[in-house]
């Protein structure tokens, strides 16, 4: 149950970031609810899994697929650049962001 | 342009981190008020660095001061212990967040070469 909740807070964390580069270029009611709202909800199922869950692992699971979803979704949607600097650069944050949390 | 824009990514991780402080100590209602409201002002650089630079280097920097942010807040304030596993991975993080500086500088320019 608990690691339902991290996955759902991970998918409006995709929404929030698809909010944020919508606003960010145009802003719009739309595009700040999306932005705003996926944020706020993907903060409300991820401290209702810590119920359920060590919060150092929830953490780190949330944040790591959050970051990680972000960035592919800029990537592949967005088009943003794929180089592969950039790619190796995002997978070190990854790496140690999801790392760092577990050690929390 | 570019500078602006990574004074704002500077004012959004910033703002983050006095948002995470409050969350860890706040202990009355009124607590959240001021919490509300930097978390609001961090919001408004965050969208303005975006506006600027790719989403995904921004929101993965603002996710890696935050990190780093936390774990030494834990160290500073919260009398934990900084293990050698932690430090290893702030030094993976700040590796993470200058490559991505750095290849997000060269993407900038070889797109303004080819007349983006």
């Amino acid at each position: 149950m608990g690691w339902l909740y991290v996955f759902l807070a991970a998918g409006f964390e995709f929404a929030g970031v698809a909010g944020l580069n919508k606003y960010s270029k145009r802003k719009t009611l739309l595009s700040g609810a999306v932005y705003l709202g996926g944020f706020g909800l993907s903060f409300l199922f991820l401290y209702t899994s810590f119920k359920y869950l060590q919060v150092s692992t929830a953490y780190a699971v949330w944040i790591g697929i959050g970051t990680a979803g972000a960035v592919l979704l800029n990537m592949f949607f967005f088009g943003e650049s794929k180089s592969l600097s950039r790619v190796a650069s995002l997978a070190l944050i990854i790496i140690g962001v999801v790392g760092l949390k577990a050690l929390s | 342009m570019m500078q602006k824009a990574w004074f704002y990514v500077a004012a959004t991780s910033f703002f983050e981190l006095v948002w995470i402080f409050g969350f860890n100590t706040a202990s009355e209602w009124w607590h959240w008020i001021p919490i509300v409201a930097f978390i609001l002002v961090d919001f408004h650089f965050l969208t303005k660095a975006c506006a600027a630079l790719p989403t995904g280097t921004v929101y993965a920097i603002f996710a890696a001061i935050g990190t780093i942010g936390t774990a030494l807040m834990d160290v500073l304030f919260f009398g934990q212990t900084l293990s050698g596993g932690k430090l290893f991975f702030i030094a993976v993080l700040v590796a993470g967040v200058i490559g991505l500086k750095l290849a997000d500088g060269r993407d900038e320019k070889t797109q303004t070469e080819g007349g983006n």
